[in-house]
């Protein structure tokens, strides 16, 4: 009774094992029916605004323009964008540590970062259609033009980016990840950021939606960063989680 | 070592006159571990090498702990752990070579017994991961290509599929919590053949257990722990020999319980007798004379006996009798 194995399993392998496992993993029908009408109400609530703007004669393309962009930032980047996120992503490596399947993972001979890397791409995938789609068709909905269509594909794909990274860490280091991960969302992220410049710079959506108040010349309030320093501090809050994900992993108590 | 050994033949004599022991492929030096003020394992040594060893004890004693420890699927609070000579919680290549059936039932649940297997062959670099799973699935009497997936499987079968997926990369060393839960006698007695055959061919494998009669089926070495300390290890025919000379305790139903006492005390078969209505409860350090006397004794007495039942004869009471021995 033998079989061939190596000493270890490379990056490579282990990111494309662990991403093919969680996406069939996080993928549920109740997932994707929950957050699919979740997605498509901001969808409808667009359809709504378009509708009476477009009937009021006097509006202004650049008054419908500001509404549709404080609806994305609002609604999109702040409440769907996120959320989708946290349902999937929080749930990568948090599901698996509390229904004490880790340790499938865990006792291998692989490095611990393309775990989490796996994890994170996993995340990410299942979350797009779920998170970008609504906000891009709502954008189209809108009806002001496709720059408003590029600047929410953008923005909404970093903002999946960025959340998820952030979202796995929150996996690992709490249990029930999505009701500490709704508390940032909604107090922090929704109330808090909303204060000032300060608790602003501290949240993700400070900086998803600087970059679409650069990119659709929209003025947000507490969105004056320049795009080309938010996309650097969300690629490095991206980094920095999945480094202090790996390190969480390696020294977790696997159940 | 800090645990007490029932084995007669394991003293300084016979390892003097054995060829120098291999190294051990698992030790424990002083090991403990914590959570809060909960001990769940305190001050544990032992070593093993290849060969089927048995973890003995009741549950809650410990034993899920210290395989997760073994694992490194959790740091020790003090002491330290080595597989193969190496440290399981921080080197990637030793684990490798380890083969870990945990107790607990979940598994992923969209996969197959297949695909549950074909991933752990994956995350460890099996160079033909598809077949060899099939194989091992063969192996423990699966079908390979029941597509269900395995959280619809009986708890026997799923504990199969994880042995299968403990198996795909030819561990050297084979840590399984509790293994033989759930499964049928007749699966039971092919998997104690599988563990033997694994063995044969040099590995290490610690098996869990708290049923005696598992242990004595597996023939083996064992490790007795009971709240959180290894309280004996040796040969099982060691412990077996325990538990028939330790004191019992056994009642005895007559319908002149107080003759039948005071002649037992004369007699010197009882170290104590209690009387309660018709019955006595009565503690004997040497069951089998006393077995072979009480019969005679209560006839030449003319008294009946209604019934004699050992009050003690499970594992349990062994355990606390060896808790405190120490």
């Amino acid at each position: 009774m033998s079989a061939t194995s190596k000493n270890h399993v490379g990056a490579g392998t282990a990111i494309a094992v662990i991403y093919r496992l969680l996406l069939g993993q996080l993928l549920t029908t109740g997932r994707a029916i929950g957050l699919g009408l979740f997605g498509a109400v901001l969808a409808v609530v667009a359809w709504a605004v378009e509708r009476s703007e477009s009937s009021d004669a006097m509006l202004e393309l650049a008054a419908r323009r500001e509404s549709a962009a404080i609806l994305l930032a609002l609604l999109g980047l702040g409440a769907v964008v996120p959320i989708v996120t946290l349902a999937f992503s929080g749930g990568a490596l948090g599901d698996l540590r509390d229904d004490q399947t880790l340790v499938y993972l865990w006792l291998r001979p692989m490095d611990r970062w393309p775990i989490v890397v796996g994890a994170v791409l996993a995340g990410i995938t299942v979350s797009i259609p779920f998170a970008t789609l609504p906000v891009v068709v709502a954008a189209a909905v809108l009806n002001v033009g496709s720059q408003m269509v590029v600047a929410a594909l953008l923005t909404s794909l970093v903002g999946v980016v960025a959340y998820a990274a952030v979202f796995v860490l929150l996996g690992l280091v709490v249990r029930n990840s999505i009701v500490w991960g709704l508390a940032y969302v909604i107090v922090w992220e929704g109330v808090a950021a909303t204060f000032g410049n300060l608790p602003a710079r501290l949240s993700i959506r400070g900086y998803t939606t600087s970059i679409l108040s650069d990119q659709t010349s929209v003025d947000l309030e507490f969105a004056d960063l320049a795009q080309s320093s938010a996309f650097a501090v969300l690629a490095l809050i991206t980094v920095a989680a999945v480094v202090l994900a790996t390190r969480r992993l390696r020294r977790i108590e696997v159940p | 070592m800090s645990e007490s050994s029932v084995a007669a033949g394991i003293g300084a004599d016979a390892v003097a006159a054995s060829p120098p022991p291999a190294p051990p492929m698992v030790q424990a030096s002083n090991v403990s571990k914590a959570f809060g003020d909960v001990v769940a394992v305190s001050d544990v040594s032992f070593s093993v090498g290849s060969g089927v060893t048995a973890l003995l004890g009741p549950n809650g004693a410990g034993k899920s702990t210290l395989f997760r420890m073994l694992c490194g699927l959790t740091p020790a609070t003090s002491g330290s752990v080595r597989v193969l000579g190496r440290e399981t919680r921080t080197d990637r290549d030793i684990r490798g070579r380890i083969g870990l059936v945990p107790q607990q039932e979940s598994v992923f649940d969209r996969l197959d017994a297949l695909a549950f297997v074909v991933l752990a062959a994956r995350t460890h670099g099996v160079t033909d991961p598809v077949d060899t799973a099939r194989r091992f699935l063969r192996e423990v009497e699966l079908d390979p290509d029941d597509g269900r997936p395995v959280t619809a499987y009986s708890k026997g079968m799923r504990q199969r599929v994880k042995l299968a997926a403990a198996l795909v990369n030819n561990p050297s060393v084979l840590i399984l919590d509790e293994p033989l839960n759930g499964l049928d006698p007749v699966q039971r007695r092919r998997m104690i053949e599988l563990f033997h055959q694994l063995a044969d061919e040099g590995r290490c494998l610690l098996v869990s257990s708290h049923v005696l009669d598992e242990v004595a089926r597996m023939g083996s070495e064992v490790l007795v722990i009971a709240q959180g300390r290894l309280v004996a290890r040796g040969d099982y025919r060691d412990l077996r020999d325990l538990m028939d000379d330790r004191p019992h305790r056994v009642r005895v139903v007559s319908d002149h319980p107080r003759r039948l006492a005071a002649a037992l005390v004369a007699d010197g078969l009882v170290n104590s007798v209690a009387l309660s209505g018709d019955s006595l409860v009565i503690d004997t350090d040497d069951i089998d004379r006393f077995g072979r006397a009480v019969a005679p004794l209560a006839s030449g007495l003319g008294a009946r006996l209604d019934a004699l039942a050992p009050l003690d004869d499970d594992l349990e009471s062994v355990f606390r009798y060896l808790v405190e021995r120490r």
